[in-house]
């Protein structure tokens, strides 16, 4: 009994003993083959270089030539701006707010584009989620928002970063993201204001949510702004101002665009997160100023996502294959999976399209099918409105009287007569933005 | 001999009653769903996801869950489009790069899980997530100029070789090739039995730690895979690319029969069990269901399938045709 216990207990043994010389053997190729895969993945991923130039230029777009817009000025601000900075950012220099000090409040933000800043200061800032500006300012401003990883959020993180250099009163920048955590998002307002910091800019990315910490800021004498109509309730008394259009104008303005260029037939809306109200707004002045002979077939939120935008669009097509037009918020998604879709489907890429944004990438995927029953019309995705609201915190701390909201005029361009597709700008980019070229071009190299 | 064919047919027979009964549904109910213009999307998507659903589905079968997907589908897609570059020159180079990381990825997995004998469900997690951070950076760094991938890639993708998608065909393929390999190679046969019973399959000399690193390293290349396909599909990569490929794989295999306390588990009914739930979403949109009842009417899909998944009714007709078992009330029974 004893004596088969012993062997049985050597052959454990020898086996252990066997398994382990090849798990030995087994490690060392394993080893072998990650450190060429490591290898190959370094290789094939190498990715620009990242030689920087030290040099300094105007904080925003000032083009050659035009007119001062503007006169006046208060509260540490001039109430002018170069009308080719108006027409770069606006389409127009005659699209300011009507509210007259929204107006002047617009004007100062964008005329601070002819300030110098130093650029590597800015980039800096921009990688590193914040910076000491260097001038020794007291105030600390913040850009806190729910989301901030794609294109558009990080855009707007530079031209908030690039209006602050503008003001020697600034010490220091800040930024958080939550990405997409409400808990994160209110936990990172909380801090904010705990850190006693002078200013707020938002993209409130979860609307009536954050209405409590809005409160707590304002009561602590803290200016709250958010741009870009991520709308929360109560501007003017939870918090400073909204920056944003009016989105009930946006949906009659592309219903003026579906009557006019569709005529009669089926199209369809697409939204963003299920009930948010940049969506809402829009769609339901829109189906309301649609002629009776225009039918929306489908009304689908897609949560901003292209892959989900894909899928959206192939279940409509194989409804309703003669859609004869689409209007949606984004413009690139539409870029990316709305034409996957269309490819995918066999079906032509045509049909009339309204966006909210201007992405260059649909531009250029417009200017390269070359197709005349491609009809697109866009308005802005307006990265500089976060320009606006950082303004109107600053002349809020130096004691002026903010309007609850500050309201952009629409008017929609056409692609076929004023393309999005800008030359040196990446697809995901709003050619609208204010940013420098030469800086944009060092954030994504 | 006929028990235990009985019980292999009930494990994954319900899934493909279970479509056949979707298929007839959506004639009714949504036949748009059914004509080629639905099928020209659902059967690429339905390939991505069960390619996915493979990879997820060896790892399965030692008892493993592996929730990097999402990680390495995002990375190997932003790889795609960033090493690609926008030309067809440097696609090869970049589907490699994307291969690359998905076994690298799988190999660390399996190497924490199968070596280290770290939990499987935190440890893929916690790997993922510092993949999807990777991928993060990369995408804003490189793939942000350029999002689209190349041509040569998207072209391929929408082409249709008799009449049907090439996609579908490539993932067919796969999937054949891992159901043969797995059914008739002495290295497949190998892999299922330290699934099916690990103790036995170390006490018959077969390395059981070694074959967990394979399923972990196999599955990441087969997430990989399926982002070049995806990325195919989807023409150009944004920052959430991928994402909705956490749960859905596991899904897949859980309807398909497989258990998730490790054993046999079949990649035609993997297949299968992607395509139905590809369609199901599909018929949801089509049939105009408002967001809240397209999610409602999805989730008690899924309930309903695992509740009649091969796992269970295998489990319940084995009590029952195991000759020799006591009953419960027979005089034989104990407690």
């Amino acid at each position: 009994m004893n004596l088969t216990m012993v062997e049985e207990r050597s052959i454990t043994q020898q086996r252990k003993e066997e398994q382990m010389r090849r798990n030995r053997r087994f490690l060392t190729v394993m080893t072998v083959v990650s450190a060429a895969a490591i290898g190959l993945i370094a290789a094939a991923s190498g990715t620009a270089s990242s030689k920087h130039s030290t040099v300094s230029g105007p904080s925003g777009f000032v083009g050659k030539g035009g007119t001062t817009i503007g006169s006046g000025g208060g509260f540490g601000e001039s109430y002018t701006a170069p009308s080719t900075t108006l027409d770069h950012t606006l389409f127009h220099a005659r699209l300011l707010p009507t509210n007259k000090t929204a107006r002047n409040i617009t004007l100062a933000a964008l005329g601070r584009s002819t300030k110098t800043v130093n650029y590597t200061l800015a980039l800096k800032c921009w990688k590193n989620n914040g910076c000491s500006t260097g001038t020794g300012g007291k105030l600390t401003v913040a850009y806190v928002e729910g989301f901030g990883e794609n294109t558009f959020r990080q855009m707007s993180k530079m031209e908030f970063i690039l209006q602050a250099l503008t003001y020697p009163k600034i010490g220091k920048i800040i930024y958080r993201s939550a990405h997409s955590d409400l808990n994160q998002a209110i936990a990172d307002f909380k801090s904010m204001i705990a850190q006693h910091v002078s200013a707020i800019v938002t993209y409130p990315d979860f609307g009536d949510a954050m209405i409590p910490v809005f409160q707590q800021a304002t009561k602590a004498g803290i200016p709250v702004s958010t741009y870009a109509w991520g709308y929360v309730s109560g501007p003017g008394q939870n918090y400073t101002t909204v920056v944003g259009e009016d989105t009930c104008k946006l949906g009659k303005t592309f219903a003026y665009v579906m009557n006019t260029q569709v005529k009669s037939g089926n199209i369809a809306f697409l939204g963003g997160f299920p009930g948010n109200p940049l969506s809402l707004g829009w769609q339901k002045c829109e189906q309301a100023a649609l002629k009776s002979s225009i039918k929306v077939v489908a009304n689908e939120p897609t949560n901003w996502d292209p892959s989900k935008v894909q899928g959206i669009v192939s279940g409509i097509l194989a409804k309703t294959p003669n859609l004869a037009g689409v209007s949606y918020e984004d413009a690139l998604f539409m870029s990316q999976g709305g034409y996957a879709a269309y490819k995918a489907a066999g079906i032509p890429y045509q049909g009339v399209f309204t966006y909210r944004t201007d992405e260059s990438g649909m531009g250029c995927l417009a200017d390269k099918l070359k197709d005349p029953k491609l009809k697109v019309f866009y308005y802005t995705a307006g990265n500089s409105q976060i320009r606006e609201a950082l303004t109107a915190d600053m002349m809020k701390l130096a004691g002026a009287k903010i309007p609850p909201t500050i309201v952009l005029p629409i008017q929609l361009q056409n692609q076929s007569r004023r393309s999005m597709c800008t030359k040196g700008y990446p697809d995901t980019a709003s050619p609208t933005s204010l940013i420098p070229l030469s800086l944009l071009h060092q954030m994504y190299p | 001999m006929f028990v235990a064919t009985a019980l292999v047919a009930a494990r994954f027979l319900p899934v493909w009653l279970a479509t056949g009964a979707l298929v007839v549904i959506a004639a009714f109910a949504a036949p748009a769903a059914l004509q080629s213009t639905s099928w020209s999307y659902v059967l690429p998507l339905a390939t991505v996801l069960a390619i996915a659903a493979l990879g997820q589905m060896l790892v399965v079968m030692h008892a493993g869950i592996d929730l990097s997907t999402p990680g390495v589908i995002a990375f190997g897609g932003n790889l795609v489009a960033g090493v690609g570059a926008g030309s067809d020159h440097k696609l090869p180079v970049a589907i490699l790069a994307c291969l690359g990381v998905g076994m690298l990825v799988g190999l660390v997995n399996g190497v924490l899980v199968g070596l280290l004998r770290l939990n499987p469900l935190l440890v893929t997690l916690a790997v993922g997530q510092i993949v999807l951070a990777w991928s993060s950076k990369y995408s804003r760094d490189v793939v942000t100029n350029q999002p689209n991938v190349p041509s040569g890639l998207s072209s391929w993708a929408t082409s249709k070789p008799l009449g049907i998608s090439s996609v579908f065909w490539t993932g067919a393929a796969l999937t054949l090739a891992v159901a043969l390999i797995l059914r008739y190679t002495t290295a497949g046969r190998r892999f299922q039995a330290v699934g099916a019973n690990p103790r036995a399959a170390w006490m018959a000399g077969l390395h059981v730690r070694t074959h967990v690193v394979l399923a972990y390293t196999a599955a990441g290349t087969l997430y990989a895979v399926a982002a070049v396909l995806l990325a195919g599909v989807s023409i150009g990569i944004d920052p959430a690319f991928g994402s909705s490929y956490l749960l859905a794989p596991i899904a897949a295999v859980v309807i398909a029969g497989a258990s998730l306390s490790g054993g046999l588990a079949s990649a035609t009914s993997t297949w299968i069990a992607a395509l139905a739930l590809t369609l199901l979403t599909q018929m949801l949109v089509i049939m105009g269901l408002s967001t809240a009842m397209q999610y409602i009417v999805f989730g008690a899909a899924i309930i309903a399938g695992m509740v009649v998944s091969g796992d269970r009714v295998a489990a319940v007709l084995g009590r029952g045709l195991r000759p020799g078992r006591p009953h419960r009330g027979s005089p034989d029974a104990v407690g």
